[in-house]
């Protein structure tokens, strides 16, 4: 534990995770735009020359969804801080993801303000709220504080429809956002695969500072407060502070998905930030194994990807009814889970 | 003033429709300490199994009714069976789990049997006194009494203020279960072993009461009270598979409002939860009733949980989870 | 290893059956086929379905078979976006037909440009559709005429309703329509005495019909879809408001009807077409589309099938099936946005179709129905001038 715990960068752990295997894993994710446009691409762009047009998805497409998909394991690393760590339930995620959004694209649209401005101040902002909800909340567990989360979440959404005066549109509509372009320089972020990079940044940040706080005193008061909070607070552990700070860090996390949500479509309506979003990114938690930023990376990937999996499959094999059990699948692999691999998918860890 | 009557009314019957629902959330959540996500699923099962008794199998409504009530409390017990029976001692957090995957599987299952489409109860199938009128007409009055009017479609106060016959029926229904699920709870045997559950489970289970069985048993009373819920609503407003979400948080807050495991507190739990959104949107001013409408159950539920765990008639057990 | 090579296997399995000859063209329909808005998600498919088949049945597009797509946008925003990124790349889609909701068409509209594809919503009604964007189109009218139609019809014709009452979805939808009746009865003087906001979730309006029933208003505009809105008929004629009601084409839809029962009786509505004043086609139409389907169809079926044949029309005419496919696209978007006089326009069930520099269609009527006896009937009055 000690040695783990040392350092991101210990160089013997480098060294050890310098394998074939994650190398080529490496090089995939950073070239994989290139994969895709120059891979993809041009396999079905020669096929079609002869008349044959197979279901290959088209290359521009995957890099869109990959972004998609790049959000919600931000968006898990971040829900993975107080699901995971600190073992409390939280059903309004979604509601950091809004504010970090409208802050983002508020800012930028209704004050011209520079993205690169307007994400660290979405990030505080989303940190505020996190410990403005979390303060009342420090003494309720379980059930209690997972429906005050989600109580929260859906007020957020109807408060962003109802306040026209604030939003300047029905329905929480923010329309036009601005491509955003790096600093001192002309280009500006408008393909998909920029995005890509860009998510990929973030990604790194919240790993590394997930990871970071994972092994740290921090990370193990936290997990000390999940297994028993009493024992925890007789160990010295200051209950409130910890748990206070978990709320923040993963809702800034939160803030940062929304914030770059903003940017990356463009305009954002009040829809998009339902109860059913933070149900999805729990699943994807728990799907890749509570308190493990692995398994919420895995987790993300494979319902982000499941998702438009099984919307367009069933419409190549003429079976459009099978598109409608979309949901029902995430119902179902939630059930399933709990029943035989309650601490995830992907890692047999005793909880 | 007639204004002020008519919402009251309004609250009224609101009010019996939560603390039907609310009912299946407390008394589960009472034994198990379970939030069963899925009950407001239940809710919605309800009110289609009686669509699909009265229009696929041409039944009486009166025959549709009972037998969807039964189905539903056998559904009830299928879920307990096969969802939250398995992990009944893996930590709280999966069971909740459970309930929201239970609660998507269901809506979603619903959705594909049924269709995404509201669909009313076919008027012709009803009795009649749950029929209402057209544009126009007035209504024959049968008799009246110390000035109230009974007549054909509602039982008119004044001119103003009125109450249909289904909404009538739907609070004296939602008094007479209460009452009855009162007696049940404390003065049958099996009520009794309910609230030794309800105590300790370990205990009752030393005590030699079957505790997988009187789980059973809650569930099925819950779903069967649900189920009844589902079918009044489904005939006063239309069924839908979402119909289940927004009035189960709205009735799960009146149960943590009443104190969370009582059912005395549901009832009060339903009502005021149904006055606070009917007099919400009705008297707070500059269209902010009426635009935050949905989220006066939200706001209630979470000023209750912060302020008063325990609910207005919960008691005080130490450690709340 | 076994389950390996299995999986491997069923790879090429999915890759045959979805491959097709070259002799189709392609066009994608979007929609809510899942999720709140599926029960119009339906109909558009239907529609689609219904003119792909007849063009198919008669020998298809230029003897090349019209092969329909479908993706599922729920209703969302983050769903709309991903199967319009989907059809805009896919190199074998020539032309979407969609968005049904007008938030998923506004979040597709940027992809659809960037792109360079077109989008032709037939049920998108929100101002702001096709603004800014010269690839999207739509073949019905927007919100704020239709708000203002409303108002204006209520002066013009309805001189005995004095008061407005008006209970509106707080959504695009219904917040958009209510902001045009509202902008156009201030400007004509036509007095609205309540103004309220339900939720969709929340199937008890009883609390806000109270309300209304306190100002005793002569009429009551419910600017929201059929289910709400026939649930709101209902409960206000329970409540003993006696006030005919007043809707749009979100109403227009045989289950209104059915939900309200009696109460939907001597409801005004204003739709952007019907089935009467279509013609002989159009009843055809709707003929055909009952044998197929076994319901009657409702307005957005009637506008998917123009759009589909609009677009059908436009391949016909432009699509060249050795230039690239840019190229294509760009020929059906000139041809479409050619379609800019009523000389130009395209004829079809919903009568004559043509568009503005914006992409909007500026000249459809609206026409006014009314609920008679538990059916939808011309009302008598008909205010046709477009503008």
């Amino acid at each position: 534990m000690m040695q783990n715990s040392l350092s991101f960068f210990n160089t013997r752990i480098l060294k050890n995770s310098l394998s074939s295997k994650n190398i080529v894993l490496c090089l995939f994710v950073l070239l994989f735009p290139a994969i895709m446009y120059y891979g993809l691409d041009s396999i079905s762009l020669i096929l079609s020359k002869i008349n044959i047009y197979p279901p290959i998805p088209p290359g521009d497409y995957m890099v869109y969804i990959t972004v998609q998909v790049c959000i919600y394991i931000l968006l898990a690393i971040g829900l993975n801080i107080v699901c995971g760590y600190t073992g409390l339930l939280d059903l309004g995620y979604v509601g950091f993801y809004l504010i970090g959004g409208y802050t983002v694209g508020l800012l930028m649209v209704r004050l011209g303000l520079s993205y690169w401005f307007a994400l660290p101040i979405a990030i505080i902002h989303g940190a505020g709220w996190g410990l403005l909800r979390g303060a009342p909340t420090l003494r309720l567990t379980g059930d209690y504080f997972a429906i005050v989360t989600f109580g929260f979440a859906e007020f957020l959404r109807i408060a962003v429809k109802n306040e026209i005066w604030l939003i300047g549109d029905i329905n929480g509509f923010v329309k036009k956002i601005p491509p955003v372009s790096i600093p001192f320089t002309e280009i500006e972020f408008r393909e998909n695969w920029h995005h890509y990079y860009h998510i990929l940044i973030l990604i790194a940040i919240v790993i590394f500072v997930s990871y970071r706080l994972q092994h740290s005193r921090i990370g193990r008061a936290w997990i000390a407060i999940r297994e028993d909070e009493q024992a925890a607070a007789s160990m010295g552990i200051n209950i409130s502070r910890y748990k206070s700070l978990a709320f923040a860090i993963s809702a800034a996390i939160g803030a940062i998905g929304g914030g770059f949500l903003a940017q990356f479509w463009g305009d954002l309506s009040a829809r998009t930030f339902e109860f059913w979003e933070s149900i999805l990114i729990l699943c994807m938690v728990i799907l890749g194994g509570k308190g493990s930023i692995k398994g919420s990376i895995i987790g993300a990937i494979f319902i982000g990807f499941l998702g438009e999996i099984l919307r367009f499959i069933p419409d190549q094999l003429d079976l459009p009814e099978l598109a409608g059990a979309r949901y029902l699948v995430y119902g179902v692999i939630l059930v399933l889970l709990m029943r035989f691999r309650p601490d995830g998918l992907i890692f047999k860890k005793s909880g | 003033m007639d204004e002020f009557f008519q919402q009251l009314i309004n609250a009224l019957v609101l009010g019996g429709i939560y603390a039907l629902i609310a009912v299946g959330y407390t008394m589960v959540y009472g034994i198990i300490q379970l939030i069963n996500f899925a009950h407001g699923e239940v809710f919605m099962l309800g009110a289609y199994f009686a669509f699909t008794l009265v229009t696929a199998f041409h039944l009486p409504f009166w025959a549709a009714v009972p037998i969807s009530m039964i189905l539903c409390a056998g559904f009830g017990l299928l879920m307990d069976y096969v969802a939250y029976r398995p992990i009944r001692n893996a930590p709280r957090l999966s069971a909740l789990i459970t309930a929201i995957g239970v609660s998507i599987a269901l809506q979603n299952i619903a959705r594909i049997i049924w269709g995404a489409k509201p669909r009313p109860f076919p008027s012709d199938s009803l009795p009649s006194f749950m029929r209402q009128l057209g544009q126009n007409e007035t209504p024959e009055i049968y008799f009246s009494l110390l000035g109230i009017e009974f007549t054909q479609a509602n039982i008119s106060f004044s001119e103003n203020v009125s109450i249909a016959y289904l909404d009538f029926f739907i609070i004296l229904l939602a008094i007479i279960l209460m009452v009855a699920l009162n007696r049940l709870v404390t003065l049958t045997k099996i009520g009794k072993a309910m609230r030794a559950c309800a105590q300790s489970r370990i205990a009752a289970n030393l005590m030699g009461i079957n505790t997988n069985r009187v789980i059973a048993v809650t569930f099925a009373i819950g779903s069967f009270l649900g189920a009844i819920a589902g079918v009044m609503v489904g005939v006063r407003e239309y069924i839908e598979p979402t119909m289940g979400y927004y009035k189960g948080v709205a009735a799960f807050a009146a149960a943590v409002l009443g104190g969370i495991g009582n059912i005395t507190g549901a009832m009060f739990g339903g009502l005021l939860i149904g006055f606070a959104e009917v007099f919400g949107a009705g008297y707070i001013p500059y269209g902010y009733g009426s635009g935050y409408r949905i989220a006066i159950a939200y706001i209630v539920m979470i000023i209750v949980i912060l302020i008063r765990p325990t609910g207005l008639f919960g008691k005080s057990t130490g450690h709340r989870a | 290893m076994r389950k390996w090579l299995i999986g491997l296997l069923l790879i090429p399995i999915v890759f045959v059956l979805g491959c097709d000859s070259g002799n189709q063209v392609r066009v994608a329909v979007a929609g809510p086929f899942t999720g709140n808005a599926a029960a119009f998600g339906e109909m558009i498919k239907r529609g689609a379905e219904l003119k792909a088949k007849e063009i198919n049945e008669a020998g298809g597009i230029n003897g090349r078979q019209l092969k329909l797509l479908f993706g599922d946008d729920t209703g969302t925003e983050k769903e709309a976006k991903a199967v319009a990124t989907r059809f805009a790349t896919d190199r074998r889609v020539l032309a979407v037909v969609g968005h049904f909701n007008s938030t998923c068409s506004i979040a597709g509209k940027p992809i659809y440009k960037e792109n360079g594809i077109v989008e032709l919503s037939p049920g998108s009604t929100n101002v702001d559709v096709c603004q800014g964007s010269d690839w999207t189109f739509r073949n019905l009218y927007r919100d704020d005429f239709q708000g203002a139609f409303i108002a204006k019809y209520i002066k013009t014709y309805l001189t005995e309703y004095k008061t407005v009452g008006v209970i509106f979805e707080n959504d695009d939808y219904g917040r958009g329509l209510r902001d045009g009746f509202l902008a156009e009865a201030e400007k004509i003087d036509l007095s609205v005495v309540a103004d309220t906001a339900y939720d969709r979730d929340t199937t008890d309006y009883t609390a806000q019909l109270t309300n209304i029933k306190a100002e005793n208003p002569d009429m009551l505009l419910i600017s929201g879809l059929y289910g709400q809105a026939g649930l709101i008929a209902k409960q206000a004629r329970n409540l003993g408001i006696t006030a005919p009601f007043f809707g749009a084409d979100g109403i227009d839809s045989p289950e209104f009807i059915i939900i309200a029962e009696d109460a939907a009786n001597g409801t005004y509505l204003s739709t952007p077409f019907t089935f009467r004043a279509g013609g002989d086609e159009a009843a055809n139409v709707a003929k055909a589309f009952e044998a197929e389907f076994g319901v009657p169809p409702d307005t957005w079926a009637a506008l998917t099938y123009d759009a589909m044949g609009m677009i059908a029309e436009a391949i016909e005419k432009t699509y060249n099936s050795d230039a690239p496919l840019a190229e294509n696209r760009k020929a059906i978007r000139d041809h479409l946005a050619g379609l800019d006089t009523p000389e130009e326009g395209y004829t079809g069930i919903t009568g004559l179709t043509y568009f503005d520099k914006n992409g909007d269609t500026v000249n459809k009527p609206a026409y006014v129905k009314i609920v008679k006896d538990g059916e939808f009937t011309m009302a008598e009055n008909q205010l046709l001038d477009s503008e």
